[in-house]
């Protein structure tokens, strides 16, 4: 066993602890409760799955789902394989860009469907507790559930919903890692039920369902396991999965065994207040090893034997802790204010001298810029971190987190691009946009255009009282400058071929046309108007070419032209533009 | 070792046995209220005076609506009984409550307790079982009122109060003057960890037999023990969750499904083995594990356990007369003894849940010496903010005003500073409201005066920020109710208040700069009401009051600041101007042209 370094703090491991909280509260008790009762109550009933709401108390809800003893094999039957469930997309991330639920839960599910939708309506509305809950297949219902009813909830929603299942299969090919929906899954699993292990690759697969297929299942929530000695809850998928596939291994009796969760659970509310064995010689020195030692052998894993890294899963607790600590997050929080007010400063430093900041950054004006491109860096690392954690969520949760941040996200991009272009630019880098903006750069716009409405003519209004201290709105209009000023330096260059000077005249002909757009919605900063600013630089180099006599095409109709020529731009941004 | 339970709580160990036996007998006594006894300690000859008393077994004075009989209680005589962070106020059990009141006014008026006074003799309040509540709030009750300090023995009581209870003790430092004595197997001081059910119905009918026909043995109920202690065992689990950062995010969402006693101990604990030791511990979160786990199911049956759980509530004489004259004392604090916990019967998660709250504590140091770094880095930023102050001054403008317009580099490097205090006390802030700071770091008198000079120097500048940006017209006033107003401001607020005895909100001479520009901001909304009128004539006045005790600076009268040019543009309805204020802008002035001219 590995000694932990002198500097590190000790850690513990709560498995044990969480599950025992879990089981001598009623919880459990009360979603169990209802099952064995709905079961009894069903053979007098055709319907192939039952489906059950229940009200204990005012506050709370329990929808029991229980599928037929004949509709469950017959289910099963039908094999363990992954269907693409486009209805379930909603689950998508980066990693599972499509969602495949296990061909036995959808033949019970698909029928339901329209049922399950108005009872989803309906509960969305309720306030309280919801308890949804089922065995084996049922259980697989209720989680099919939760995650519909889940993708449907909005932040106003006060039902507070909690997925509970006793002894189901895995469901499907989509993790909930990184997100915040895991958390309301918790599933029962005994080490004598054969169920939850049916479809993995050891397990007594059905017939249709190939290896790779199986592996491609992803356990997600919390599990609550357990044994004839006690029970530990774990959340990482790798080890569930581990579990499941030695439990598989071990498990005895055919499928029709039903496993019984009320006696487990009485024995496992007995365990909790009785001293545990002592499953452990050695003491104490360290102890996570020590903890997660007992609570793998409480329910019958053997690390040594069973090939656990006991080191890893330290460092994984070690690094959640690091992440999730309140204090250190508002801290960071903060550094990040501090460093949107140094470029701040540096846009006000390049107003006072009227400049524009994307100049003096390019031209390194001030002799700081050295320590802006420090808190650009700090910016941008942060930044890149929230684009990816919001990636890694189901789309649906990733746009809800997204909104609370989009904003400042916003204000970061249209102030940090314009100067990551100046230094590709100024290093002789040449078309930005496609070959070097970086990818949360791309996701944070998109993400703003989604969000993003068309203005209202008031707004529209109040933008262009306030354009003059308002950020150019497209970050990449300084990589479009740049690429004119290149158009028209191949313009002018002798040696260019007929070719390029076309494609060059094309490129500032829609330039200009953008511009134009620009500054018709007030979505660009007066200040690119300041003299001797890589705008207007281009802008003269541009009327001399236009002006002079080899120029073939006429541009008298061309509004931008007659914008820059009449000097209109010079009052845009005061209040009144003519 | 070597130390006795009375060197440990640092109390004579003569005093303890009388003061148990007093305690057995003024329970069995429901005619009176109290029982008192003086002690005369033999190698000092100094006295000491007991009062102990009366229990009731009834369940209504055990139990009561809603659920626990959740009372908050940080009012009037128990003002300290809250956290001064967003922890709320402390929840005692209501029907202990209820029973306190019934006997504080005989007892503040008890011709014993007067004479102790004025004798100066130790005062000790008793309880066993359910008068232990009565002792512990009377104890509060006096230590709240700064007399000399009483101090509290209980033996078998039920538990009191919450966290925040637990924590408001030991903030105030009073935690020390609490001793609790516990049977290993006695089931009334875990009984208030589990709801109010008909166990506890059976378990509190047995005793009431029991004590009020003392000759007759009735019959012990059974069935109850696997019902109390699952949900004490619920609630050690949770707790031990959390000593073990558990970072598993269902527990938030489970939590919230399941209702678990807000009770927890607090003071010292001295848990009776059964076999001659006492084991002293203090850790508030080890207490709370050996409360339940010590009285796990182990080889014996539940049945013996059972029957054991109810026979030690009335083991309490016996047990002391052997152990207390001995030297077999441990302290748990500093390290866990094996050999002691041993005697206890500890499993080994039992040992994880101790070692984990050992180190709660030490995370919780940790972090202290994190905050003392901090402090000097506070000061260091401070002082810049106090010359850009100073320099702020000379252009006649006040620094407020320099700030809100953000001119010159001097105006920017203080928005840096500003955000690195922010940073600084907004990370202090989040461990506050963890507990993950040692309990009595709001009292500490060096964090409290830094607070305060940070909150006076540098809200305004936050203030500044907000009216500056038009904030108000994203998310309303500056200060409303929980406004926008950063809590980091509201919290260090609230520590002086609370050191100063004033009520909630009455310093808030930081927040002038907002008054100002909020009224402002409404006069030109509203117009000129008598509302308005009001709130005008109250600006003044604090600003007198404030001027006059120096929390509030006199830079806000510069000719050219803000508040001069609102104050003089007020319409002319607002009569009569303040000779007053009048007075102090000249005499501002005054000094501005003497110092320029200096």
């Amino acid at each position: 066993m590995k000694r932990r370094r002198m500097n590190q703090v000790p850690l513990f491991s709560s498995a044990g602890e969480l599950a025992n909280m879990l089981v001598t509260s009623n919880l459990i008790e009360a979603a169990w409760a209802k099952i064995p009762e709905l079961q009894r109550g069903q053979s007098a009933l055709p319907s192939s799955v039952q489906t059950m709401v229940d009200h204990p108390t005012p506050k709370c809800t329990i929808v029991v789902f229980a599928p037929s003893p004949d509709s469950t094999q017959d289910a099963l039957s039908q094999g363990g394989d992954l269907v693409p469930y486009p209805k379930f997309d909603f689950l998508c991330t980066k990693g599972c860009p499509s969602v495949s639920i296990n061909r036995a839960a959808l033949t019970l599910f698909t029928p339901l469907y329209d049922h399950l939708s108005g009872l989803k309506d309906e509960l969305n509305k309720r306030e309280g507790q919801l308890i949804i809950t089922g065995q084996s297949l049922g259980g697989s219902i209720a989680s099919l559930f939760t995650l519909f009813l889940l993708s449907s909830m909005d932040k106003e929603s006060k039902c507070r919903p909690i997925c509970i299942t006793f002894g189901s299969p895995l469901i499907g090919n989509f993790g909930l890692q990184h997100s915040h929906w895991n958390s309301f899954f918790l599933h029962l699993v005994s080490d004598k039920d054969p169920l939850p292990t049916l479809f993995l690759p050891s397990g007594r697969s059905a017939p249709t369902s190939s290896h790779s297929q199986a592996t491609a299942y992803k356990p997600f929530g919390t599990y609550l396991l357990c044994s004839e000695l006690g029970c530990a809850c774990f959340d990482d998928p790798d080890f569930i999965f581990k579990f499941l596939t030695v439990a598989s291994s071990e498990v005895a009796g055919g499928l029709q065994v039903v496993v019984d969760y009320g006696e487990i659970l009485r024995n496992l509310k007995y365990r909790a207040i009785c001293k545990g064995p002592r499953l452990v010689g050695e003491r104490l020195t360290d102890p996570f090893s020590a903890g997660i030692v007992m609570e793998l052998k409480t329910i019958g894993i053997d690390p040594a034997k069973h090939n656990i890294d006991i080191g890893r899963m330290e460092k994984d607790a070690r690094d959640l802790t690091w992440k999730t600590n309140k204090a250190s997050e508002a801290k960071k929080l903060n550094d990040r204010k501090i460093n949107m007010v140094w470029l701040e400063w540096y846009r006000k430093k390049a107003e006072d001298v009227k400049k524009d900041y994307y100049d003096c950054f390019r031209n390194e004006r001030f002799n700081i810029e050295a320590k802006i491109q420090w808190h650009m860096e700090d910016l941008t690392t942060y930044w890149e971190d929230m684009v990816a954690e919001a990636e890694r969520k189901p789309q649906k949760e990733g746009a809800s987190f997204r909104t609370g941040w989009l904003q400042a996200g916003t204000t970061y991009r249209r102030m940090v691009e314009p100067l990551d272009i100046a230094v590709f630019y100024k290093d002789g880098g040449r078309d930005y946009i496609n070959s070097e903006r970086s990818q949360h750069y791309k996701l944070l716009e998109q993400w703003y255009e989604e969000a993003a409405k068309p203005p209202t003519s008031e707004e529209l209004d109040s933008k262009k009282q306030k354009v003059s201290v308002l950020l150019t709105e497209d970050s990449c209009f300084w990589a479009h400058v740049e690429e004119a000023i290149l158009s028209c330096k191949s313009l002018t260059n002798a040696n260019s071929t007929p070719e390029l000077r076309e494609s060059s005249w094309n490129n500032l002909v829609k330039f200009g046309e953008y511009v134009m757009e620009q500054i018709e919605n007030y979505a660009v900063s007066p200040e690119i108007f300041l003299k001797d600013s890589c705008f207007m630089t281009w802008w003269g180099e541009y009327k001399v070419y236009i002006a002079s006599p080899s120029n073939p095409c006429s541009l008298r109709f061309i509004q931008f032209i007659d914008f820059m020529k009449t000097g209109r731009y010079g009052v845009y941004g005061r209040s009144e533009v003519p | 070792m070597g130390e006795t339970v009375g060197n440990l709580i640092g109390l004579n160990d003569e005093v303890i046995h009388p003061a148990a036996t007093l305690a057995v007998e003024a329970h069995n006594s429901p005619s009176k209220q109290f029982l008192v006894k003086k002690i005369k300690i033999r190698h000092d000859l100094s006295s000491v005076v007991v009062f102990a008393f009366s229990g009731s077994m009834l369940p209504k004075d055990w139990s009561g609506q809603p659920t626990f009989a959740k009372t908050e209680i940080a009012t009037g005589e128990f003002r300290s009984l809250t956290s001064l962070n967003d922890g709320g106020d402390a929840v005692v059990n209501g029907s202990f409550l209820r029973r306190f009141k019934d006997v504080i006014g005989n007892l503040s008026k008890a011709k014993e307790l007067k004479e102790a006074t004025e004798k100066k003799r130790q005062v000790v309040f008793a309880g066993y079982s359910s008068g232990g509540p009565i002792a512990i709030l009377a104890t509060l009750y006096f230590l709240e009122k700064q007399t000399p300090s009483p101090r509290c023995l209980t033996f078998g009581s039920p538990l009191v109060g919450d966290r925040i209870f637990g924590h408001a003790l030991r903030r105030e430092g009073w935690s020390d003057y609490f001793t609790h004595f516990v049977m290993k197997y006695d089931i009334i001081p875990r009984i208030m960890l589990s709801p109010s059910s008909t166990e506890h119905e059976q378990i509190l009918d047995y005793f009431k037999s029991k004590f009020d026909r003392k000759n007759i043995n009735p019959a012990p109920p059974s069935g109850f023990y696997l019902t109390v202690m699952g949900n004490a065992s619920s609630v050690a689990s949770y707790e031990a969750c959390h000593l073990m950062g558990c970072r598993n995010p269902s527990l938030d969402i489970i939590k919230s499904f399941i209702e678990l006693s807000p009770y927890r101990p607090s003071g010292t604990y001295v848990f009776c083995t059964g076999n001659g030791n006492l084991v002293v511990v203090k850790n508030p979160n080890a207490v709370l594990q050996i409360l339940v786990h010590c009285a796990e199911l182990g080889e014996s049956n539940t049945a013996e356990v059972e029957k054991r759980s109810l026979d030690e509530h009335s083991a309490y004489l016996s047990e002391l007369k052997d152990c207390l004259g001995m030297q077999a004392v441990v302290s748990l604090d500093g390290g866990p003894a094996t050999a002691t916990l041993n005697d206890l019967g500890l499993s080994p998660q039992a040992m994880l849940c101790l070692q984990a709250a050992e180190e709660f504590e030490n995370r919780r140091s940790r972090n202290l010496e994190k905050i003392r770094k901090y402090l000097e880095k506070i000061e260091v930023e401070l002082e810049m903010m106090r010359k850009y102050k100073e320099n702020a001054q000379i252009s006649r403008l006040g620094y407020y005003d320099s700030f809100k317009l953000q001119n010159e580099d001097d105006d920017f490097h203080a928005n840096v500073s500003r955000l690195e205090l922010a940073g600084m006390w907004d990370e202090i802030k989040e461990m506050l409201k963890e507990f993950e700071l040692p309990d009595d770091f709001e009292k500490k008198r060096e964090i409290i005066d830094l607070g305060t000079k940070y909150r006076r120097l540098v809200e305004p500048l936050d203030i500044a920020n907000f009216y500056r940006h038009s904030k108000d017209k994203e998310t309303g006033a500056y200060v409303i109710g929980g406004g926008p107003r950063p809590k980091r401001y509201r919290f260090i607020q609230r520590w002086l208040e609370h050191d100063e005895k004033k009520p909630f909100g009455s310093r808030s001479e930081s927040l002038f700069w907002a008054d100002v520009e909020q009224l402002g901001i409404d006069i030109k909304k509203k117009g000129y009401l008598q509302e308005i009128e009001e709130r005008i004539q109250q600006v003044e006045r604090n600003l007198i009051a404030w001027i006059g005790d120096r929390s509030l600076d006199d830079d806000v009268l510069l000719e050219n600041s803000t508040f001069v040019k609102w104050w003089r543009d007020l319409p002319p309805q607002h009569k009569p101007k303040s000779d007053r204020i009048e007075k102090l802008i000249g005499e501002m002035s005054e000094r501005v042209t003497q110092g320029t001219k200096i």
